[in-house]
């Protein structure tokens, strides 16, 4: 008894201590974009041409790049994980989220280019600056006006360059915009040493400090994704690795967004959005609430035919419901604060649905009491020979559950991955909850006097058991059988 | 009507779950050939998720699904599918995903409704996508059916193993059946709904299947019943906990889907609460009538269990009844379970059950005829505990 004592308080201990830490630290559950409202863009990389595996580093760095960039947009708790081959990207909030999807989405090639004009001589219109999309097309055509560039001016550059087919973002080991004593901003790329490097990016400026053919103008453009950034003046013939500047008429963006550029241009793999969503946030404010509405409302009704038929047995029901509903509201504020990990609205059904299962436990319990106690055991007698039984049917049940969270998160990506934690989570949960608290309550219950008193437990007394079946006529009936009839 | 709740909260119920089984059997046989010809007919109207293309949701009053359409002329989205949900949002289904197309479609739905572009909920899936989830999807249930399969077979019996993964792929198909018949939209929800089905309607089979073996365990050593004999007592003493179990889970998810309707968002609420409510009756039901059958079909084919069916008829002369009576079940340790003659009292029918039966031990019927004396003779007063409490 001392030790079902032990195991009551504790539980109840360690609830309101979980709810406490969540409470004074401030945890709070991580809403998925689904019920905030953001955006999401699950990326996969396209085959390498030459056949080769995409290798883990290859992902890992591409997921660097890509939160860097998104972090570099400002946007608050930006969310950037590889699962498995693919990497998804979580924005939540509604500012600019269709820029941000474009700009994780795209390839963003970085490359240094020598350029070969400079300026409109291609018969452009001031309008047709502003036509991306024909520039787009013109790009990997191998005529020389294929090889028009859109920037702060159009500007035509060399494809074939030898040096420069190496010069890719890669070259670049990082890069910073510095304020220079003169007031204006600058951009100090550092590139590596070697090449691709400082080698590659010598070899082109020499071409292009000469003045050679490949290289007219003198100036090497900047180019991310056929878009020119910034095409420098060469100012001389060689270079030290990490002494380079470029300076401008540059303001204070302009220079960060080159830097930005630089450092995290160049993705070693091309990603294509297989998946981009964009929740907004009334919907998703809107699917919040009625969740956590419908999950209060089943509660309150589950709660209602629990007492209604369980009586006393109900009660313990619910406290123990309550238990689960503590721990688990403290490992999701835990979840969501130090791992990331974000509820969605699957696992907000999820959830609701462990409702079930989680009474379940119990109802399994007691219909063994009832069983046991219509066979003419005493409830104390029951209450100790059913639990041992009761619960080795609920684990054997739980663990199938729990079989099918483990693979189906192991196994799946995105919103099922997210279903299966919920559900493992809440399943652990109710054996946790089912053993510390529902079966020994139940033994001090039947211990303190609720024993003598089957009925109270929505228990039908055996003692009375005749009486109440020579009575045919409905008016006549007991208590028992009210709630029988009520439910 | 009464007296059958009654009945029923006493735990005085006696269905011949054998018999019912029969018809059970018609009724799951057509659900299954109508899902399946579905399936093959009209196919499951599956969303972009798995065929590609751009969904787009706002909220917007007092439109008809023409005016979108005329909105939408020359984007390439008015051939696609407008819908109404419910009263006040819509949503547009189209195979677009080039970025620039999508965003035109968004800027026009955006100024129909008079929001800002940032209240339009969109959502582009590449063609390719739809099959890696399922490819992954499908691993995923290959896996678990493998795994469960075995951890079933290990900790109850191989053949309830197959009855259980019966029963769940039953489940499955009438869900996933129905989605064909009535041409409801598959979404990631949707597959998150069924794969929950699963999970509920195995958990329901296995304590069903346990309740079985309790039951089974000390009622073979008599040799007195049959297989199905046996199983139908064990649904007895189960059905009651089935009952409740499935009604306090399918009250959340009816709560999900009314509440669903009732707030603009939630659709995804609803999606899931509709694929749910059919998922657990059916899940429900199938432990019962298909897992238990599929086993009890199983197990009567063993050679012990035929050679005790026949020591049985042998023993009453008449198989066409289900006879489970109070003192072999009292006899054995067991709970009782009432033979269905509502207006005898219990006592007589004790009496009764024993004259039907009288190769029956005596000496057996004596002794629980004393256990109910003796526990009836002091009402009110608390029977003392027969095993000592552990403390």
């Amino acid at each position: 008894m001392r030790q079902q004592l032990t195991f009551v308080i504790g539980i109840v201990a360690l609830s309101v201590a979980g709810i406490l830490y969540t409470f004074v630290s401030g945890n709070e559950p991580l809403l998925g974009l689904d019920l905030q409202g953001g955006a999401s863009v699950v990326l996969e990389p396209e085959p390498l041409p030459d056949g080769q595996e995409i290798t883990d580093e290859s992902l890992d760095q591409a997921v660097d790049i890509i939160r860097n960039r998104v972090d570099g947009l400002g946007v608050r708790e930006p969310e950037v994980t590889r699962q498995g081959q693919t990497i998804l990207v979580q924005i939540p909030g509604v500012d600019d989220q269709q820029r941000a999807i474009d700009l994780v989405g795209q390839t963003a090639e970085l490359r240094f280019r020598p350029v070969l004009e400079f300026g409109t001589s291609l018969d452009l219109t001031p309008d047709a600056t502003v036509d991306e999309e024909s520039v787009l097309q013109l790009r990997n055509d191998p005529s020389p006006s294929g090889r028009l560039r859109m920037g702060p001016v159009p500007l035509v550059v060399d494809q074939e360059n030898e040096p420069g087919q190496h010069l890719t973002g890669v070259a670049v080991e990082s890069a910073a915009a510095r304020l220079t004593p003169s007031g204006g901003w600058a951009v100090n790329p550092v590139f590596k040493s070697g090449s691709p490097g400082i080698d590659d990016f010598n070899a082109l400026a020499l071409q292009c400090f000469n003045l050679q053919p490949t290289c007219p103008t003198g100036r090497i453009a900047i180019e991310i994704d056929g878009y020119v950034e910034s095409a420098p003046n060469v100012q001389a013939p060689a270079f030290e690795r990490d002494v380079i500047q470029i300076t401008g008429q540059f303001s204070t963006d302009e220079a960060k967004d080159l830097a930005l550029a630089l450092n995290f241009g160049a993705l070693p793999l091309e990603l294509t959005p297989q998946e981009s969503r964009i929740v907004s946030s009334t919907l998703g404010e809107d699917a919040l609430d009625a969740g956590v509405f419908a999950g209060l409302v089943g509660v309150v009704l589950v709660s209602i035919y629990l007492i209604a038929y369980y009586r006393w047995l109900g009660v313990i029901a619910i406290l123990s419901l309550l238990i689960s509903g503590a721990l688990l509201w403290t490992a999701v504020a835990w979840l969501g604060e130090s791992q990331g990990l974000a509820l969605t609205l699957a696992g907000v059904t999820g959830l609701i649905v462990s409702i079930g299962v989680s009474v379940d436990s119990n109802v399994v319990y007691f219909e063994h009491l009832k069983e046991d106690v219509r066979n003419g055991r005493t409830v104390r007698s029951a209450v100790e020979r059913a639990f041992p039984i009761a619960y080795s049917t609920i684990v054997k049940a739980d663990v199938a559950s729990l079989i099918a969270a483990v693979v189906l998160y192991w196994l799946t990506v995105g919103q099922v991955r997210g279903f299966a934690l919920f559900l493992g989570l809440a399943t652990v949960l109710d054996l946790i909850a089912t053993y510390f608290f529902m079966g020994p309550a139940i033994r001090l219950m039947a211990a303190r006097g609720f024993g003598d008193r089957p009925r109270s437990l929505g228990i039908p007394d055996p003692t009375g058991r005749d009486e109440a079946m020579d009575a045919s006529n409905a008016a006549t009936e007991p208590e028992a059988l009210a709630t029988g009839g009520a439910s | 009507m009464i007296s059958f709740f009654r009945m029923m909260y006493r735990g005085e119920h006696h269905f011949d779950f054998p018999a019912l089984w029969r018809k059970a059997l018609i009724i799951s046989g057509l659900l299954v050939v109508v899902s399946v010809g579905a399936l093959v007919v009209r196919g499951l109207n599956l969303g972009i998720e798995f065929e590609g293309g751009t969904s787009w949701e706002v909220t917007v009053t007092d439109l008809t699904i023409a005016d979108v359409r005329d909105e939408l002329a020359g984007t390439g989205a008015e051939s696609g599918k407008i819908q109404t949900l419910g009263t006040d949002a819509i949503r547009v289904r189209a195979d677009l995903d080039v970025a620039d197309d999508v965003a035109e479609v968004t800027a026009r739905l955006a100024s129909l409704a008079g929001v800002d572009v940032t209240e339009v909920s969109v959502t582009t899936v590449g063609p390719s996508w739809g099959d890696q989830i399922t490819d992954k999807a499908r691993n995923a249930l290959i896996w678990f059916f493998i795994i469960v399969a075995g951890y079933i077979a290990i900790r109850l019996e191989w053949k309830m193993a197959v009855g259980a993964l019966i029963a769940v792929a039953h489940d499955i198909v009438i869900s996933v059946g129905l989605y064909a018949v009535f041409q409801f939209e598959v979404t990631p929800a949707t597959v998150i709904a069924f794969l929950t089905i699963m999970g509920y309607s195995l958990y329901d089979t296995i304590v069903v299947y346990d309740k079985v073996r309790d039951v089974g365990g000390r009622l073979t050593v008599t040799g007195r019943y049959t297989y199905s004999e046996m199983m139908n007592l064990s649904l007895n003493q189960v059905l009651m906990r089935s009952i409740n179990t499935s009604i306090t889970s399918v009250l959340p998810v009816v709560s999900m889907l009314v509440i669903g309707s009732l707030f603009l968002g939630a659709l995804t609420l609803r999606e899931f609460a509709i694929a749910l409510l059919i998922g657990i009756l059916v899940g429900t039901y199938s432990s019962i009538f298909v897992a238990a059958s599929v086993v009890a079909y199983m197990k009567e084919r063993e050679a012990e269990n035929r050679a005790t069916a026949a020591k049985v008829q042998a023993r009453s002369g008449d198989t066409g009844t289900r006879r489970v009576s109070d003192e072999d079940v009292t006899l054995a340790g067991i709970p009782a379970a009432r033979t269905r003659q509502p207006t005898t009292s219990s006592r007589e029918r004790s009496a009764g059950g024993g004259s039907q039966r009288p190769a029956r031990g005596q000496a057996a019927q004596r002794s629980a005829a004393a256990k109910r004396t003796a526990s009836s003779a002091r009402p009110g007063q608390p029977p003392k505990p027969r095993k000592k409490k552990k403390s």
